[in-house]
């Protein structure tokens, strides 16, 4: 081993830049969603809403995942912070990330004025195109630490 | 690795419940489970035609959904075009009509912000949000 490889528990290396890139994807999307998440947690109401006007849940189910969904991104981007169940927490807002994509661009296709309420209300003047740009670089950034992490594991 | 990877998923989903379990309890008499409430400073369409004449309709819309399908009698009143808009729209006005703004559904912020503008910079003292925004007119004409 020398000053450039990291060395795993396999007895294996990494090359530190590779170590560095992950850790720093991991904290940028980590605080991503730790802030979005508190930010919604602070009005879960006005989420309940936005929830609704995408059209696919009913009011019950959506005021429901109001309350649920925030939480589930702090804690999934606090276990980025702190490289605890990366793969989980990476499969889980990979996941998240897609649904919302999609939820967006159908709503989109049926004519509905849509407030994601991703940032909540710091992102209500968003215009679709910023909307759709700034969840394809999370979804991007997601997918480069999944990858980055299968590396690791083989 | 996918049993690790199912482990933690599992895990992580389940400790996401503590926290909005509370939070819900916590919220529990001040959210409307069955149904999205009305504010305050909402009304519903059946309060908004029990006024009959005596509302002026504001479409809150961008202009392209204005011209395609709008109240009847509503006056196009968007935040892209306020200051061309405003005037038009104090025209139309009078003391003794209720004003009610609408966008396109529940969620779109346009009605609230052109209500609140409304209020505190033409200092309109009777303006108020259409609950449902458009589809909620469409709903109730059905």
């Amino acid at each position: 081993m020398n000053a450039s490889s990291h060395l795993q528990a396999d007895g294996s290396t990494t090359p530190v830049w590779w170590v560095g890139l992950r850790y720093i994807v991991a904290i940028v999307v980590g605080a991503i969603f730790v802030y979005a998440g508190a930010l919604k947690v602070a009005d879960p109401v006005a989420f309940a809403r936005d929830i609704s006007n995408f059209h696919i849940l009913p009011w019950p189910v959506g005021v429901r995942l109001a309350f649920y969904l925030p939480w589930l991104e702090i804690i999934c981007g606090l276990t980025l912070l702190l490289r605890w169940f990366r793969s989980g927490a990476t499969a889980i807002l990979t996941a998240l990330t897609a649904v919302f994509i999609g939820a967006t661009i159908v709503a989109r296709l049926r004519g509905i004025d849509v407030n994601c309420g991703c940032f909540g209300s710091a992102s209500k003047d968003l215009t679709f195109g910023w909307h759709l740009a700034i969840d394809f670089t999370i979804l991007g950034a997601l997918i480069l630490l999944w990858s980055l992490q299968r590396a690791r594991a083989r | 690795m996918t049993r690790d990877l199912l482990r933690q998923t599992a895990l992580l989903l389940v400790i996401a419940l503590v926290p909005a379990i509370g939070q819900a309890v916590y919220y529990r008499d001040r959210v409307s489970w069955n149904a999205p409430a009305v504010e305050k400073d909402e009304v519903t369409i059946e309060q908004a035609r029990a006024w009959g004449a005596n509302v002026l309709w504001v479409d809150a819309r961008p202009d392209d959904q204005f011209a395609r399908q709008h109240v009847p009698n509503a006056v196009p009143l968007n935040e892209d075009r306020w200051d061309e808009l405003l005037p038009r729209f104090l025209e139309t006005w009078s003391p003794d009509r209720r004003v009610v703004v609408y966008c396109s559904s529940q969620s779109c912020a346009a009605s609230h912000e052109v209500a609140r503008r409304l209020r505190e910079q033409a200092g309109l003292p009777a303006v108020f949000v259409l609950h449902g925004g458009w589809e909620a007119w469409l709903e109730g004409n059905k």
